[in-house]
């Protein structure tokens, strides 16, 4: 690996891929990022979520009506919330981020992002269980509660930051070879 | 009388005087008979092992494939699967036991009636498996109930579950029912309780509780 490489985190502006124009047609304005795995990924705030995610769903050029997953990511300095939608029609995948720096975390440490389980219920689930793992509070949420760990559990296990409790449930066994 | 009826149950049950003579009957009879009855008594328990249908994970594939008529589990007396733990005498803990599941299994455990069996089958618990250095899976089932017969694989094969079926029924052969009855069913307790909202042992969340100074009630109380 020589030094003369650009690192990849500085990324000179990508030209919009085609649902990017789609969205600044529709007056959203988006970012693009790096392409994941071959699929197109832009970035949109977290004001423009909900409007960019009902014109992809409903208009007929890009109808993105399959919500595959609402993941969500500690990167580094940001915690996103990922999207990824399908559309049956046209057989296109796309890639929605929505980050939240770590400097503008709520209260109780989570990230706040508008939900879209109002009105795209396959969200419901997956919105509560990137809060249980991840910790980003979707607001307008009707049940926003862990759904794989114990309710009263402590703590977002995919954190970077994590420190997972040793009790006397997952302790080292003593005669174990690790 | 071995057995007291408790304070609360007083009105609705009697123990008569025949009962506590055929007990006394029983107990002086018991060197005498139990030598020619209790091999009979156990070879018929060990061929009539009634597991419970307990399959979380990917092990229970394994013991579906067993239950069907290829592996066929029921020719070693395994007729049915109980969905009940009422009418079972073994738990296959089939499957990855995470924090959030071991209460429900130390209550199936507790309502299954004695003498009970527990096969730990598979890798995960065994030992947690392929989980082995994770917040919420419990390292090996014997942590939360006590177990008979320790079944590696991920998962064993069918053949492995009727290995392990086949050593329980040694086991019930060589074991006297008195002496199990003898030990105050030590044996047959759940070695940790797991509380269900948090998913930590009992004993921590005492202790916490123990710890609570009067400011502190004071502050959760408000």
């Amino acid at each position: 690996m020589t030094t003369e490489q650009a690192k990849p985190e500085e990324t000179p502006n990508l030209t919009p891929g085609v649902f990017g124009q789609f969205l600044a047609e529709h007056d959203i304005s988006s970012t693009r990022l790096p392409d994941s795995t071959g699929v197109e990924t832009i970035e949109v705030t977290t004001a423009n979520l909900e409007m960019a995610l009902k014109r992809l769903r409903n208009s007929a050029e890009t109808r993105l009506d399959f919500l595959v997953t609402v993941s969500g990511v500690d990167a580094g300095d940001n915690i996103e919330s990922v999207y990824h939608l399908w559309s049956y029609e046209h057989t296109k995948e796309l890639v929605i981020k929505v980050r939240v720096p770590k400097s503008q975390l709520g209260a109780d440490g989570l990230a706040l992002v508008p939900t879209t389980s109002t009105y795209w219920s396959a969200a419901n689930w997956h919105e509560r269980e990137t809060f249980d793992l991840v910790g980003i509070r979707y607001v307008g949420h009707p049940y926003m509660r862990r759904i794989l760990n114990p309710w009263d559990w402590e703590g977002y296990p995919l954190r970077h930051d994590y420190k997972q409790p040793v009790d006397a449930l997952n302790d080292k066994n003593p005669f174990s070879f690790r | 009388m071995s057995v007291q009826v408790p304070d609360e149950l007083k009105e609705t049950i009697t123990v008569t005087n025949l009962d506590f003579v055929v007990e006394k009957l029983s107990e002086m009879l018991s060197p005498v008979v139990s030598p020619l009855v209790s091999p009979v008594a156990n070879w018929a328990r060990s061929n009539s092992v009634w597991p419970l249908t307990f399959g979380t994970s990917c092990c229970a594939i394994e013991m579906m494939s067993v239950g069907m008529s290829a592996f066929d589990i029921s020719r070693f007396g395994s007729e049915v699967f109980r969905a009940t733990p009422r009418q079972a005498d073994l738990i296959i803990t089939a499957g990855t036991i995470t924090r959030k599941m071991a209460p429900a299994l130390i209550t199936l455990y507790e309502q299954l009636p004695e003498p009970k069996y527990v096969i730990a089958m598979g890798a995960c618990t065994v030992t947690g498996g392929m989980f082995n250095d994770s917040y919420s899976v419990v390292q090996g089932v014997d942590r939360i109930i006590p177990v008979d017969v320790y079944l590696p694989g991920c998962p064993p094969r069918p053949e492995g579950i009727l290995d392990a079926l086949l050593k329980l029924q040694q086991k019930i052969r060589t074991q006297s029912l008195e002496d199990r009855r003898k030990k105050g069913n030590s044996e047959m307790r759940p070695v940790r309780y797991v509380d269900y909202d948090t998913g930590r042992p009992m004993e921590d969340l005492i202790e916490e509780a123990k710890a609570l100074t009067a400011q502190d009630i004071k502050d959760i109380a408000g």
